[in-house]
């Protein structure tokens, strides 16, 4: 299993963000992990990415333990945050080259014109965050992260600011992604995203996991929804929303 | 407009003022606002109060004046006036533009669209700068030595117009700036009048003061400030001075009739300066345009301004991590500081430096360089890593980043320092040079090989005095995040003010904890060869000493390590 999370929970103070939250990523997986504002989704993304302590639990990436063995958790996984903090004053390039010091990657070149290519940043190279766009700035974090051949992908609202053309592009890089063998775990409020691209789904609420299954084993769960729902409306029933819809 | 702009004004600063109380209730903003609030007691009511008591005890006659200052209230119009022009030149010289022309974001979403003529915005501008230029003339006002409530008053409004003026020629410098590189002839022609008429006027004032000072230096402050007088009242020279003059008169002269004269007079200078701003209406347009729309593409709260320039400093696809962070750093330097601006500072150093030399022992200028360069190296010393901020406290809003990169703890935290240690140690060399090249003048009695001893010592001891502090500084930013203000934040503020004396105070408590061990062993070789090498012996010492500060500030930045890995980012969130 390239993600394992067993029993993590994660507390601010006196609340929990994450209770008790177990499952496993295999290599070529692509896993949705949705749930409502709140739901600990990010504080799992962020936790797994060794940038949250857990207080309670163990996160393995690749065998690696993100707390005991941080550095070789680190090398094999790529996050992708949903807020683009770029450093402003580095240029596209730099920022891929920075990257690509970071994690000892030899072929910078080779790798770099493709990956540009791939996420349309061609001609931006030179560019200051400053002068991008939202999503060209989600694109220079994605960029960033495909720099290298991580093992696990995380990624946190992917799709946020970018547009048609973009989304369609996201999807297949993350499709071709896994069929190279990557653990990707997502997660989205964009459910069709989730339903069209992911293997399975957890589906999170007030820090807990309420659903985990295939999208198959979600809809045809007669408790859950009725035969044929979507994975929306599995999602409301199971958060106890689908009155308010 | 002028009645929204007067809204907008009292509407903000009195909620700031509530936010300012409200956040009292934080222990960190309680406490730096009792210690802000006492450096304030202390440095100006205190130090008042102690002067008129030690002068009703001393009696009366040990209350007058001394004649010094006696003699520099009295040519006070006329320094103040050589000084404003000198500033007028040097705005024109030095980088950086004016913050009248720098909108808020708030203002460029809500004032730009409006249907506002831009000249009202920019009188929009300056009434919304009067609540910190008048609160700086109080400050002045409070720390005039030696007078009573209604002068100190006095003294705060004349202030007040001078600060006015300044801040809005600056901003007409800024505009004027902008058509320098036109390709009009007429416009040209307004734009390079001042530059010129101005380069004269300084010319024709330095060749004065030259021709009054040379090969007779004055034999102290009285006779130097009567010739400085003298040269103020010569025809030409006063003609030239008379508008600086007329602007900072008021705060010397006379209650009622003369203070209340030249404060009419000042009031006029001011209003020519408006009307000069409010004539540079196109170029306001075209500068407040710019202004928007950099501030709308750097987004919220963002200051800075970067511009891509090769650093000709490619970063190579292997090596040390801390190499990684001290390129970045490098970068951002390179890309922030305006080399033209950077050319001319260094050409306007490397001038002084040359005129006090080829002036000759006599003048004394060289002994005035000497001391400001020596001054200058230890405040860069001390105080630049306090002031340079491009190490964790910047990136702490990039921690979400930076934790997720593969990079051992200890290896970032040294990363961090490099670059802004190094940088501060190399101004701090510059300036050490300057004043060694004046040391013959500040300090003539001491031989030159125990200057020179001194300086290079000096030079040995300063990466280990920056570095301790850099290492201090981002300590604190790792063990107390929420007492960091992130990026180019500024919290403003008597308790942000008692933050920054807390931080800056136990910053040289604990680097003078931390020098202890390198002192006392560097003072123990200094001791054992001296009596060999005699004051060269100031050297090895220096390196033994610089030696055990930098193996504790490896040991410190290992021992930081486990506190990046433990850093909450919500704590740092939350600063924010």
């Amino acid at each position: 299993m390239t993600i394992s999370v067993e029993h993590f929970s994660r507390t601010y103070g006196d609340l929990t963000a994450v209770d008790d939250l177990s499952f496993e990523v295999a290599s070529g997986e692509i896993v949705g992990l949705i749930g409502p504002n709140g739901a600990g989704k990010t504080t799992t993304l962020r936790s797994l990415a060794g940038i949250l302590r857990p207080s309670a639990g163990r996160l393995r990436i690749d065998g690696h333990e993100i707390v005991g063995d941080a550095l070789e958790a680190k090398r094999c996984l790529a996050f992708m945050p949903d807020e683009p903090h770029l450093f402003e004053y580095l240029t596209v390039e730099e920022h891929l080259r920075l990257v690509a010091r970071l994690y000892t990657v030899t072929d910078f070149e080779a790798r770099v014109r493709p990956l540009l290519e791939e996420l349309q940043l061609n001609g931006k190279e030179q560019s200051l965050p400053g002068e991008l766009s939202r999503g060209m700035r989600q694109k220079v974090i994605i960029a960033c992260g495909l720099m290298r051949s991580a093992t696990t992908l995380l990624f946190d609202e992917p799709l946020t600011g970018l547009d048609p053309l973009g989304i369609r592009r996201m999807r297949t890089t993350i499709a071709a992604r896994a069929r190279d063998g990557a653990a990707i775990l997502l997660s989205s409020h964009l459910l069709h995203l989730v339903e069209e691209v992911c293997s399975r789904v957890i589906i999170m609420d007030r820090g807990r996991k309420i659903a985990d299954g295939t999208f198959a084993e979600l809809a045809a769960h007669a408790e859950l929804a009725p035969a044929g729902s979507s994975l929306e409306q599995i999602f409301l029933r199971v958060t106890g929303h689908d009155g308010a819809a | 407009m002028i009645g929204a702009s007067f809204y907008i004004t009292l509407c903000t600063a009195r909620n700031r003022l509530r936010v300012r109380l409200r956040r009292l209730r934080e222990p960190r903003y309680l406490l730096g606002g009792i210690v802000g609030a006492a450096y304030l007691y202390f440095t100006v009511f205190a130090r008042r109060n102690g002067r008129s008591s030690a002068a009703r005890r001393a009696g009366r006659a040990a209350a007058q004046t001394p004649p010094s200052m006696a003699a520099m209230a009295v040519a006070g119009p006329a320094l103040g006036g050589m000084g404003l022009l000198a500033l007028t030149a040097l705005c024109w010289i030095l980088p950086g533009s004016s913050g009248l022309l720098t909108f808020s974001d708030a203002e460029i979403q809500f004032l730009f669209p409006a249907p506002v003529p831009r000249r009202k915005l920019l009188l929009h501008r300056i009434l919304r700068s009067q609540l910190g230029l008048l609160f700086g003339s109080m400050v002045v006002g409070l720390m005039t030595p030696t007078v009573g409530g209604f002068t100190r008053l006095r003294v705060s409004v004349a202030t007040w117009v001078v600060l006015v003026t300044a801040k809005v020629y600056f901003a007409g410098v800024s505009l004027s700036r902008a058509k320098l590189a036109s390709r009009q002839a007429r416009a040209l022609r307004v734009a390079w009048t001042p530059i010129i008429v101005l380069a004269t006027a300084v010319t024709i004032v330095v060749i004065a003061l030259t021709r009054a000072f040379a090969g007779a230096p004055a034999s102290g402050p009285v006779e130097l400030f009567a010739r400085i007088r003298d040269v103020a009242s010569q025809a030409v020279v006063r003609e030239i001075l008379w508008p600086f003059v007329i602007i900072v008169r008021p705060i010397f002269a006379e209650w009622p009739s003369a203070y209340l004269r030249s404060l009419v007079l000042a009031a006029g200078v001011l209003g020519a300066t408006v009307v000069w701003v409010l004539q540079s209406d196109q170029a306001f347009e075209e500068a407040a345009a710019t202004a928007a729309e950099r501030r709308a593409a750097a987004g919220s709260g963002e200051r800075a301004r970067y511009r891509v320039r090769s650093g000709a400093w490619r970063l190579p696809p292997i090596g040390r991590p801390e190499g990684a962070f001290a390129w970045k750093a490098a970068v951002q330097t390179i890309r922030l500081v305006d080399r033209r601006g950077l050319i001319r500072v260094v050409a306007l150093l490397f001038s002084l430096t040359a005129i006090s030399v080829s002036l000759g022992r006599g003048s004394g200028f060289a002994a005035i360089v000497g001391f400001f360069a020596s001054i200058g190296t230890a405040m860069a010393i001390l105080i630049g890593p306090q002031v340079l901020r491009m190490d964790m406290r910047q990136d702490l809003r990039h921690l979400e980043l930076l934790k997720s990169w593969p990079v051992a703890p200890a290896a970032v935290v040294r990363g961090q320092l490099l670059w802004p240690g190094a940088l501060i140690t190399v101004c701090a060399w510059g300036l050490l040079t300057i004043a060694l090249g004046m040391s013959w003048a500040v300090v003539a009695r001491l031989a030159w090989s125990l200057r020179l001893s001194a300086a290079a010592s000096a030079a040995i001891v300063a990466p280990a005095l920056v570095f301790a502090q850099l290492t201090i500084h981002n300590g604190v930013a790792l063990l107390l995040p929420a007492w960091v203000p992130l990026g180019n934040q500024r919290p403003r503020g008597l308790d942000a003010m008692g933050q920054r004396l807390i931080m800056l105070g136990g910053t040289w408590l604990l680097l003078a904890v931390a020098s202890v061990p390198g002192a006392v062993a560097g003072g123990i070789v200094w001791f054992a060869l001296q009596w060999i090498v005699g004051s060269a012996a100031l050297i090895p010492a220096a390196l033994v000493a610089t030696a055990i500060v930098a193996i504790e500030v490896l040991l410190a930045t290992e021992a930081l390590g486990p506190a990046y890995e433990r850093i909450d980012i919500l704590a740092v969130e939350r600063a924010e």
